[in-house]
């Protein structure tokens, strides 16, 4: 792939493909190739993350941190992939990360006796209006809900679901299989192929 | 053969993957600056860690000028009170005495730099998260 700089991107930014943009912003640390990598996959990627962090300010954050790590692993993009599905991988990364991070505060907090102010935190979210597809994700782990947004909302081919989640593309499968059953059960959808 | 059987599996969704798909479906969120948010830490990230090692430099030489100009004083001071016979005949060991002088210094200053650099580094990367 031949990267001719950052006056090469002058040509429309819809001509060019992801690849490019990602060999562009990797060679001569182009921050506007990465812009319109941004521009193009955060639709996906905000839509992703609201899908598992509930809260949309939070997924907003964690999207924007998602990019500030896709910027730093940049060069790790092997392109073998569509770049959407690796995109997707940091993201995911990401929001385990911060879930992580807020367990461990959540237990700070707990040992200092903040539980009440959770607590009330907790019903204001309860509070709120819930969506089909919120009851939908609650029936759900983190794991299950985390692949089938990838393969349901974004598309995302099994072996892509894998690379991302760094699973086999069996247990992918599997996973899924066993998220549409706990969807079919929960609530009490009757198999679509027989009626 | 085989992941092109799997590659066809995958592409007959049923009824019920269809549904679960305009389930997961959602608008497209609009951009509202939102690209340009990050291009922007991006580049505030970028131009701090240019700036840091410099600026960490520079900063811990300002201060590490000062004890290392005491130090060097010391040791001029302390050649001075050797003994004279010590300092014009034994011409073997005098290299020893400002040779552990210099040195001594030197660590000193190395010392000083490297908790400088690092307090520098480690506020530079508070910065850009």
């Amino acid at each position: 792939m031949e990267v001719h700089g950052a006056g090469a991107i002058a040509q429309p930014a819809t001509a060019r493909d992801d690849q490019y943009l990602v060999a562009l912003a990797v060679a001569s640390q182009d921050t506007a190739a990465f812009g319109e990598l941004i521009r193009r996959h955060q639709s996906q990627v905000r839509n992703f993350l609201r899908k598992l962090a509930a809260d949309p300010v939070e997924a907003d954050d964690l999207s924007q941190e998602a990019f500030l790590h896709a910027w730093d692993k940049l060069q790790t993009y092997s392109g073998r992939g569509s770049f959407i599905g690796w995109l997707l991988k940091v993201a995911y990364t990401t929001f385990l990360q911060a879930k992580r991070k807020s367990k461990r505060y959540a237990e700070v907090l707990d040992e200092a006796g903040h539980v009440a102010d959770m607590e009330s935190r907790s019903y204001t979210e309860d509070s709120q209006e819930v969506s089909d597809l919120d009851k939908l994700l609650a029936v759900l782990s983190q794991e299950e809900r985390a692949i089938m947004v990838m393969s349901y909302a974004c598309g995302l081919s099994h072996r892509e679901i894998g690379d991302a989640t760094g699973l086999p593309v069996g247990t992918v499968k599997s996973i899924i299989f066993r998220g549409k059953e706990k969807i079919r059960t929960s609530f009490d959808i009757k198999d679509h192929q027989h009626g | 053969m085989t992941s092109k059987i799997i590659n066809m599996a995958e592409k007959l969704r049923d009824a019920e993957d269809r549904m679960l798909e305009s389930l997961f479906a959602s608008e497209p969120i609009a951009d509202d600056g939102f690209s340009q948010r990050v291009v922007r830490r991006i580049r505030r990230r970028i131009w701090i860690r240019r700036l840091a090692l410099p600026v960490a430099m520079v900063v811990g030489g300002a201060i590490a000028i000062k004890p290392a100009s005491q130090i060097l004083v010391a040791a001029s001071k302390l050649l001075t009170v050797v003994p004279q016979d010590v300092v014009v005949k034994p011409a073997e060991w005098l290299p020893q005495v400002q040779g552990i002088a210099i040195s001594g210094s030197l660590v000193q200053m190395a010392i000083y730099g490297t908790v400088l650099l690092g307090v520098g580094l480690l506020g530079a990367r508070a910065l850009t998260d």
